[in-house]
């Protein structure tokens, strides 16, 4: 008698907690339900001022999931079967490609804009996601005080000139620089070729930090005197110490910051994420970025023929860059880093 | 006298005889706390634990993969540099967890049992040295060793001792120090339950000093197994040091390994989950030792007639090397990372050079943006708290009373919660949390504030509990008993039996949680509502957009004002709880 009391005990209240669980949360459930709200996910340093801003153009209430590129990647797939943002906002398209493999993506949306020949280069054929601004990988920055020649060519990082004296990120921990990897192993003639250029470059003493800010830490204390970060980065520290420049050696590669709606999201919340992307690619969505971020993100080249860059950026011709396929070498990914971690870190 | 009696006996050593009526609400009571309880924890632990773990074998079922059943993904994690991570994990937590203690207890025992000059200050200390997350020691040790670092610039080339703090050595250095404020509050809230009579009992029996402290200190077993298992779960799980002394060292740990499962593109959920499975496995080593070493004995000595401490007087000579070990202590622990803030916050070119500014802190100030975020936490940090410690407390009850399954399972389930990373516990919340099936029934509970103070409930109460356990294991039953034969009813009896005697523990189990929370980031940088950042995102946004001194300057911020809080609480408690409950494990002065 006393063990069915019990148990029954036990289901009751287990049925009363489930219940209140759900009954507590319905009414937060309820309202997302009826006004299903755009949600933006990003890693760029001036979202939230361009959410601030396109909430007050149009009156649509958006809200912003800020974070480093791997927890919302972690997120989205965590949730892939049922997601909850409306707009992925990061550097690189290499993650974009890999979300549109999945069709996670909405497609064939392009806005109605002029884009500047190096964004044409990178918008995807299927009109899965969007460039906003372009960032290269890697730039190298150097102290002018230290060094008088800085190198011309990447082969030139593999003499003894340069032993020891070059810095890199780990990709395990730095979103943008897989793509800088994968932008040697494209320019070298493929993967085995880029593998023995790093391996020769770890064999000269490459040093790996965790990501721009420790690398660039390195080059300002004098471990390093080479400094391979994402453009952005280095132009940003050079804004703030003098004696830092930043040259791009060819071929560099682009990294377009990119913006992509999600698949699955309801029809409303898609739309107001693509009179999202539209604002942002308007001069006051631009003026929004240029202001977010003025030392860090907002170092961007734009991709809209009329605006103009943020002061202190080298100019970048299209002869140096080159643009990788970001279909071809997404999927590469875990296992070129899992290479590097075991065989350069 | 006290004694160290079979709990079940002083359990039945006052019958009360209550009324009929109340004999059928105690029964049902006595069924749904334990019922309820269980359910909170399965679906907070146990649910969102298994939804992720499950991916191990079974991917597909939260569409991560295309098999329904695979030994695939297990398999991997036993071969390779994944195989090598996770041995030096373990080696590795098992040192830290023994640093902790050995050098908790002396400090725990000189502070609450002799006059050591400066004892004041070492709680204080201890709770800094909680509140600073793991990524500042780590970071003051790179910022004075690395070549080229402060060592080299004031002259010392010490190639030796770059090489030891980037590697192995101070891996474990880094993590023990960071042990020793669990051991401490452990063994510290232990102690407070013990009096004076055991050592007198020894010592008049003819015990030297040292033969009664080895006489007394069995008695303080569930502290210090408890401080032995959660130094280990602790340094098993951390990621602070694995991502950055150990990866400058090239050394690596588990954490990392599974981090880089995670954070790679497309993340290999399957992976990390099968390394989880081995740190999950892993906390079975220390609560196996534990089990062996207490069983079937009971440790309860804390009653109302516990005899105040008189506190020995040291010797000068005892006196300069105890303080100057515990000065030590507290320069390595407390001092590298304040160096690793303040040189990281005060200097304007990436903390690479000498020359000073406060244009980061200008910057932190002009900025309203981190003061709604501090404000958002310090709310979170005192409802997760509260919560947590009464969840904390009923398990703790449930631990320490007789070994049957349930408690063991509850014992290896809290453990084991502790040894799983912060990140596959949150990312286990998407998973559980999220299903297509709950939103269809309109629960939709993904990145709302109540998911996320769930959460950081439920990845608090596992120390929480252990932090308790040691007090709690030393309760007599026949306090509260004592109580009811005097009319008292059950919420009154455990505020006049039970309240006084556990006041302390409870208090540094609240604080323990709310700074555990304050500065929390890879739970809430999966979970965190949208628009509503707690203050660690807040930092991170500025570390990982390359404003790294203001970020550095904004934790400097936290930690103050979080140490502050901690400060006026335990003043708050001077001041508000009665004079008696306070003497209870207090030394006479």
């Amino acid at each position: 008698m006393l063990k069915k009391s019990r148990v029954r005990a036990l289901l009751a209240t287990t049925v009363l907690a489930a219940s209140a669980v759900a009954g507590g949360i319905s009414a937060t459930a309820s309202t997302a339900a009826s006004h299903p709200t755009l949600v933006v996910y990003s890693a760029q340093g001036y979202d939230k001022t361009v959410v601030d801003a396109f909430s007050k153009a149009t009156g649509i209430p958006t809200k912003l999931d800020d974070n480093s590129t791997g927890p919302l990647l972690t997120q989205i797939e965590a949730s892939k079967n049922n997601p909850n943002w409306g707009l992925l906002w990061v550097d690189g398209d290499t993650a974009f490609a890999g979300l549109d493999t999945q069709h996670l993506l909405m497609r064939g949306f392009e806005p109605n804009v002029n884009w500047t020949p190096l964004a044409k280069s990178v918008i995807p054929a299927d009109k899965s996601y969007t460039p906003t601004g372009l960032t290269t990988m890697a730039a190298v920055v150097y102290n002018s005080k230290v060094v008088s020649a800085p190198p011309t060519s990447w082969q030139q990082l593999l003499s003894s000139k340069w032993k020891g004296a070059v810095g890199m990120n780990d990709p395990s921990q730095s979103g943008p620089t897989y793509p800088f990897i994968a932008g040697m192993m494209n320019a070298l003639g493929g993967e085995s070729q880029g593998k023995a250029y790093f391996s020769k470059l770890k064999a000269n003493g490459l040093v790996v930090n965790p990501t721009n800010g420790p690398t660039l830490q390195a080059l300002t204390n004098g471990q390093i005197k080479l400094a391979l970060v994402q453009s952005s980065a280095g132009v940003g520290a050079a804004l703030g110490d003098k004696s830092l420049k930043v040259e791009y050696l060819k071929p560099v590669t682009l990294l377009p910051g990119c913006i992509g709606i999600d698949a699955k999201a309801p029809k409303a919340v898609q739309m107001e994420a693509e009179r999202f992307i539209e604002f942002v690619l308007s001069p006051a969505g631009q003026k929004a970025m240029h202001a977010g971020d003025p030392t860090g993100d907002s170092l961007y080249y734009p991709v809209i023929e009329g605006i103009r860059p943020l002061k202190g950026l080298p100019p970048l011709p299209s002869s140096k860059t080159q643009r990788i396929n970001p279909y071809k070498w997404g999927p590469l990914e875990a296992s070129i880093n899992s290479w590097f971690d075991s065989n350069i870190k | 006298m006290s004694t160290l009696s079979p709990a079940a006996d002083s359990r039945g050593a006052v019958q009360a005889g209550p009324r009929p009526g109340a004999r059928g609400v105690r029964a049902v009571l006595a069924t749904l706390l334990p019922a309820t309880f269980w359910t909170v924890i399965i679906l907070i632990i146990l649910l969102p634990c298994l939804a992720f773990l499950v991916l191990a074998v079974s991917p597909r079922l939260f569409d991560q993969g295309s098999s329904y059943f695979t030994l695939h993904f297990l398999g991997s994690v036993f071969t390779g540099q994944t195989a090598v991570a996770i041995g030096n994990s373990l080696w590795v937590s098992a040192v830290a967890a023994v640093i902790g203690v050995a050098i908790g207890f002396p400090a725990a025992w000189l502070v609450a049992r002799t006059d050591m000059p400066g004892r004041q200050l070492v709680a204080p200390a201890m709770w800094l040295v909680l509140l600073v997350p793991s990524w500042l020691p780590s970071l003051g040790w790179v910022r004075l060793v690395q070549l080229d670092g402060v060592m080299y610039r004031l002259g010392l080339n010490l190639p030796i001792v770059t090489h030891a703090i980037l590697g192995p050595f101070g891996v474990v250095m880094v993590l023990g120090l960071r042990n020793v404020p669990f051991s401490y509050l452990a063994i510290s809230a232990a102690l407070a339950g013990m009096g004076q009579e055991f050592e007198d009992a020894a010592r008049v029996h003819g015990a030297t000093r040292m033969q009664s402290l080895r006489i007394v200190a069995p008695i303080l077993a569930p502290a210090i197994w408890s401080a032995l298992a959660i130094g280990f779960a602790e340094a098993v799980s951390d990621f602070g040091v694995a991502a950055t002394l150990a990866f400058q060292g090239n050394f690596q740990l588990g954490t990392y390994q599974l981090y880089s499962a995670i954070n790679n593109f497309p993340p290999s959920f399957p992976v990390a989950a099968s390394m989880a499975w081995l740190l999950v496995a892993s906390v079975g080593i220390p609560l196996g030792l534990q089990a062996r070493a207490l069983r079937g004995r009971s440790y309860a000595v804390l009653s109302g007639r516990t005899r105040q401490v008189v506190r020995r007087t040291l010797g000068r000579r005892e006196k300069l090397l105890w303080s100057f070990g515990l000065g030590m202590f507290l320069v390595v622990a407390l001092g590298v990372p304040t160096f690793g803030a303040v040189s990281g916050s005060l200097m304007g070119d990436y903390g690479g050079s000498f020359s000073l500014t406060t244009s980061n802190y200008s910057a932190m100030l002009s900025s309203s943006a981190l003061v709604s975020p501090l404000l958002r936490s310090l709310q979170y940090g005192l409802i997760t708290a509260t919560v947590t410690v009464g969840l904390g407390y009923t398990a703790a009850r449930f631990l320490t009373r007789a070994r049957t399954s349930a408690t063991k399972l509850l014992d290896f389930l809290l453990l084991a919660a502790v040894a799983i990373p912060s990140v596959i516990f949150a990312a286990g919340y998407i998973m559980a949390y999220n299903l297509p099936i709950l939103s269809r029934l309109g629960i939709n509970l993904y990145q709302t504030v109540g998911l996320l103070i769930i959460a950081y409930c439920a990845s608090s109460l596992p120390t929480n509990t252990r932090i308790l356990v040691g007090s709690v294991s030393q309760l007599q039953e026949s306090l509260r008993d004592a109580a009811r034969v005097h009319g008292a009813n059950p919420l009154m009896a455990w505020i006049r039996g039970i309240a006084p005697l556990l006041s302390r523990p409870l208090l540094y189990a609240w604080l323990l949680t709310f700074t555990g929370v304050f500065l929390e980031l890879p739970i809430s940088q999966l979970l965190y509502a949208p628009s509503q950042p707690p203050v660690s995102i807040a930092i991170q946004d500025n570390l990982g957009n390359y404003h790294f001194g203001i970020g550095t300057a904004q934790s400097v911020a936290a930690v103050l004002l979080a140490l502050a809080i901690v400060l006026v609480v335990l003043g708050l408690y001077r001041l508000i709880v009665p004079r008696g409950w306070r003497r209870i494990g207090a030394a006479n002065n």
